[in-house]
């Protein structure tokens, strides 16, 4: 579904924060990525949908090349790539049905759309994702007026209205008090297993990442130092990821 | 020790602060010479100003329909001057908006606009005048190059203060250009757009109230004739109905836009 091959991310001026990384993940994984900050997690997803832009190697998306692909086909594919940031990153002033239907942007007639109208089947899918994360009566609601474990809900019902094969979150839990991070990631195990779409999160709670994840993947300054199933993580590889001082 | 240091510290500090201080009194003082600016002179001139004031009152309320006239006439120079120059300063603003535009549009777009800004309503209103002849119009022209320049400079430090997160995320759905700007930032900017809007239209009134002066049309136009008319109850309606104006103006204005951010 998802392979990664070389990966080398160069942030400007001179930031290596991927040495070339190489990953295959197979449909309706459910992978969580883990590491300190830095050590290249976030850069790894949005190279993903190049929301950051790759300085080597290759990324391919359900058999679709998302490096080299030009605007029309990387916007094809971006649309298949559902995406949960830290932040939620909801537009605050719109309603929570608006923030939704963005979803549906990279599907609906474009000029239409530019005008803030959607077609009808385009809102009942809309409302059918809000339903499914517990939001149904929240639609009409502004963003900016719900709770953060509201918000990132709202912004899971986005990334499911692309109608996704892979969801990418990038530390949906980290700006959310803890007792939350069980329905946050609940929500998204639940979408994994019903609609078999394939998941990576990283996740910056070891014990969360463990608990939802069947495969880890620990990054430590640019490259990938453990790949494999929740029970192989020993107290070493802990160590080997997260350095002395944490373990 | 710690005596001796913090000693020889105040007092390198004291004497700069001293130095600048008398400088800027110097300077002070110069100006106030070199300007004839004399408390006695002022002192002195307040019989006159109070002669002025009797002699202005009552004011002549036979000269109301006129005045209201020339304040409808200043209202629609300043709402229509300030509608054009909203709509002009969109594409300006974005070109000078240093996260969207490339660095060779940038650059000489930011200069062009503080050169052009660093030019008052008024002195455009001179030059429409000359150019287009007397009358509102050029008073709405003047409006609009005063204004699309300060508007274009506020919406493109609206435009650099976005937050970058709904972007990306509109971005990441597969949207077009065109669809993260209506959706990612146009959201963001709108509501401080119209709240600038609004301000330029409140002060763009009081600045075309001053634009009948240089025959550039609206109520500016009857002060300045019954004044030079010595018709001192007559210029006095005049002023009272465009202080209304005006304040009635900042009061809904400042009104919406308490509701708009």
């Amino acid at each position: 579904m998802i392979e990664v091959e070389g990966l080398r991310v160069v942030l400007p001026p001179d930031t290596v924060a991927l040495y070339g990384a190489d990953l295959t993940i197979a449909p309706g994984e459910r992978v969580m990525i883990i590491g300190r900050s830095g050590a290249g997690k976030t850069t790894f997803l949005r190279s993903i949908n190049r929301l950051v832009e790759p300085t080597a190697g290759t990324v391919r998306v359900a058999g679709r090349a998302v490096t080299g692909a030009g605007p029309l086909e990387l916007r094809q594919v971006r649309r298949q790539i559902g995406m949960i940031f830290q932040q939620f990153n909801l537009v605050r002033r719109a309603s929570v049905l608006v923030n939704v239907l963005a979803g549906r942007l990279g599907y609906v007639p474009a000029l239409p759309s530019l005008l803030g109208r959607f077609p009808a089947s385009d809102r009942r899918l809309a409302l059918a994702c809000l339903a499914q994360v517990g939001l149904a009566d929240f639609a009409e609601r502004r963003a900016d007026t719900l709770s953060g474990g509201e918000q990132q809900r709202v912004a899971i019902a986005r990334a499911l209205a692309q109608s996704p094969s892979v969801i990418l979150a990038d530390e949906p839990t980290a700006s959310l008090d803890p007792q939350l991070t069980g329905s946050i990631m609940g929500i998204l195990k639940r979408v994994n297993e019903e609609r078999g779409l394939t998941l990576v999160v990283s996740q910056h709670q070891l014990e969360a990442a463990l608990e939802y994840g069947t495969r880890i993947v620990g990054f430590r300054a640019g490259r990938i130092c453990f790949d494999g199933p929740p029970d192989r993580l020993t107290p070493a590889a802990v160590t080997a990821i997260y350095g002395e001082e944490a373990a | 020790m710690t005596r001796g240091a913090t000693g020889i510290g105040s007092g390198r500090g004291v004497p700069r602060w001293r130095a600048a201080l008398l400088v800027g009194l110097g300077a002070l003082a110069w100006a106030a010479w070199d300007t004839g600016a004399d408390p006695i002179r002022f002192v002195r001139g307040t019989p006159w100003m109070l002669d002025f004031v009797r002699r202005s009152l009552p004011p002549d309320f036979r000269v109301l329909r006129p005045a209201l006239e020339g304040a409808v006439k200043t209202f629609e120079i300043a709402l229509l001057g300030t509608a054009a120059a909203a709509a002009l300063a969109v594409p300006l603003g974005f070109l000078s908006a240093r996260n969207v535009a490339p660095p060779a549009v940038f650059y000489p777009a930011r200069a062009a606009l503080n050169f052009l800004r660093s030019i008052d309503t008024l002195v455009y209103a001179l030059l429409f005048v000359a150019a287009v002849g007397l009358g509102p119009f050029p008073g709405v022209l003047a409006v609009v190059a005063y204004t699309t320049t300060s508007l274009a400079k506020l919406y493109s430090e609206t435009i650099e203060g976005i937050e970058r997160g709904p972007v990306d995320a509109i971005t990441a759905t597969g949207a077009t250009r065109l669809q993260v700007l209506r959706y990612g930032v146009l959201p963001q900017v709108l509501p401080l757009f119209l709240s600038y809007i609004l301000y330029r239209l409140e002060s763009n009134i009081r600045a075309a109230t001053v634009l009948g002066f240089v025959g550039a049309g609206g109520i500016g136009f009857y002060l300045q004739t019954y004044l030079r008319m010595i018709d001192y109850p007559a210029a006095s309606t005049v002023l009272l109905v465009t202080i209304v104006m005006v304040m009635v103006v900042d009061f809904a204005s400042s009104r919406l836009r308490a509701r708009l951010v």
